[in-house]
């Protein structure tokens, strides 16, 4: 028990370090100008092109049921559900369209990276990496985490929109609303700020994932149990990792 | 210049239509697929009473592991909906309904979906992971050359054990949020506890009670199901088994979300009969 509430917190320190040596790793290269722009563009289509039809059918699915739920909740506290689009598209908003897309991208993505890494420690890719003067920082990581950071906010903001779609589609065919009404009630809560600050959290979340990734799957053992370990305690890690982080964020956004 | 913008488009457009055409196709047969894994191992349950150690065994490898991470992320689970909740309240000075809206949402709904989530990371990814890596080196191969049905003695005790040891997580994972909300409520939002736990009885009626659990046994039957075939179906070696683990995540936070949607749809029509307009 005790070991592994100190392995847990080396693991967080060590992340930490991991994240460190990426930032100073992004900003030498940048003030160098010498910046692998194309490993970029490669890794945005992996991760984000990719994921978008997932994405849709999940955040269309949690959308229909937000406004399933709260009109239940409206219609037992207050007799008439004429809020209900203003109060779902807020909580989508500023929660469960950042949390819900950056915990399936944490499978995805999170998953994905640390068994590639741990796949070339398997097949001694990183040692050849190594043997031709190639920082694997700077050619691998680097690379997936602006790719990550990037995907995680235009997919929130994707799945933003998509949510208020489905949110019309389900209160125009079980509510009774027209699309004037949703988008006027809607509009009469959410703020431009919002959809902000939840870009500012997917922001977050996009850096966590693959820092995360990077050191389960550097560290792994090269076997292919190895790799099974490294991409679990990955998806384990980053999702109680973005709770963490999202609580401390809706924290600092909403209740001091 | 046309030309080219003809071929651009068309090269979009044929290549999108596609992958599009590969990826539905393979959708619908990952589901057919994982449907015959369920039948053969639920005949196999039903026909043969798996060994009760071995499924104790599991629970305690899958179950009381995970109970850590369950807790923390049940407690910010609660209290992340209690700001939020909080937040939309306070503008109307309704904050009388805190304690009770809060907790009826996150137990009805968030709860179970997000504690599921991290748990289809720390549960389903381990056991896939686990049967991937048994399938890669050849150790399920040899289970049936010793004459002994893997089905029968590998995955129905795991099956069993996931879906029980899930099951419990989440509901020691909702009670967690209640008293996470009640936390950050009375440490950081300045609400009385008694304020706060007066309206929860009043607003949590036993329906929402059993939506929470009877969601949280599907998603349990969910995690299982999917994690147990990913890792069977395994192929190719380590990369393989890294592959089985993220498409057992993504395809398990996937059906969850669907399966929210469907209970919550059914639940609506079925319960008011038992209960009347007193939910």
């Amino acid at each position: 028990m005790i070991d592994s509430v100190i392995r847990t917190f080396s693991d967080v320190g060590k992340i930490a370090l991991v994240l460190r040596t990426v930032v100073v790793t992004v900003l030498r290269e940048l003030s160098r100008g010498k910046f692998r722009l194309w490993l970029v563009i490669e890794q945005m289509f992996a991760m984000g092109l990719q994921s978008i039809p997932v994405l849709v059918v999940a955040v269309t699915f949690v959308s229909l049921m937000m406004v399933m739920e709260l009109s239940f909740h409206m219609r037992m506290l207050l007799g008439q559900d004429s809020l209900v689009p203003a109060f779902s598209t807020l909580l989508m908003l500023r929660e469960l369209a950042p949390v819900v897309t950056c915990l399936l991208l944490a499978s995805k993505i999170g998953a994905g990276i640390s068994a590639e890494f741990a796949t070339m420690r398997v097949t001694e890719q990183l040692d050849a990496l190594d043997q031709l003067g190639i920082d694997p920082i700077s050619y691998l990581v680097v690379p997936r985490w602006i790719a990550s950071v990037v995907c995680c906010v235009g997919l929130t903001v994707i799945s933003v929109l998509v949510s208020i779609v489905g949110g019309i589609l389900m209160a125009a065919s079980a509510l009774g609303y027209t699309w004037e009404q949703y988008f006027h009630s809607m509009l009469f809560l959410s703020r431009f700020s919002d959809l902000m600050a939840s870009a500012g959290k997917a922001a977050c979340f996009g850096t966590l994932i693959p820092v995360v990734a990077t050191y389960y799957g550097f560290r792994a053992v090269p076997t292919s149990e190895g790799v099974g370990n490294a991409a679990t305690s990955a998806v384990v890690m980053s999702s109680v990792g973005i709770i963490t982080v999202d609580f401390l964020l809706t924290y600092l956004f909403y209740a001091v | 210049m046309t030309q080219f913008l003809k071929e651009a488009a068309e090269f979009v457009v044929v290549g999108s239509y596609r992958w599009l055409k590969h990826s539905t196709i393979a959708a619908f047969t990952e589901v057919g697929d994982t449907a015959l894994f369920a039948g053969r191992v639920f005949r196999s349950l039903l026909t043969a009473a798996p060994n009760p150690i071995e499924i104790v065994e599991q629970m305690y490898v899958v179950g009381v592991r995970s109970l850590p991470t369950t807790l923390i992320s049940g407690a910010f689970v609660g209290a992340i909906m209690a700001i939020q909740i909080n937040m939309q309240l306070r503008d109307f000075g309704a904050q009388g309904y805190l304690g009770g809206l809060s907790t009826s949402v996150t137990l009805r709904n968030v709860g179970p979906v997000l504690i599921a989530f991290i748990l289809s990371g720390k549960v389903g990814a381990f056991t896939s992971a686990e049967l991937g890596t048994m399938r890669v080196t050849d150790q399920i191969d040899a289970l049936r050359c010793l004459g002994m049905d893997p089905i029968r003695f590998l995955i129905v005790p795991r099956l069993v054990a996931v879906i029980l040891s899930s099951f419990m997580l989440l509901i020691v994972g909702l009670i967690v949020t209640v008293i996470g909300g009640i936390f950050i409520s009375v440490t950081y939002l300045g609400v009385n506890p008694e304020y706060y736990a007066r309206n929860i009885p009043s607003i949590v009626g036993w329906g929402s009670v059993a939506i929470g659990v009877f969601k949280s046994f599907w998603f349990g039957v969910v995690i299982a199901v999917l994690a147990c075939h990913r890792g069977f179906a395994t192929q190719g070696g380590a990369a393989g088994v890294g592959r089985g683990v993220r498409q057992a995540a993504v395809s398990t936070l996937v059906c969850i979300v669907a399966f929210d949607f469907l209970i919550s749809g059914l639940m609506s029509l079925v319960l008011p009969l038992f209960a009347g307009d007193s939910l």
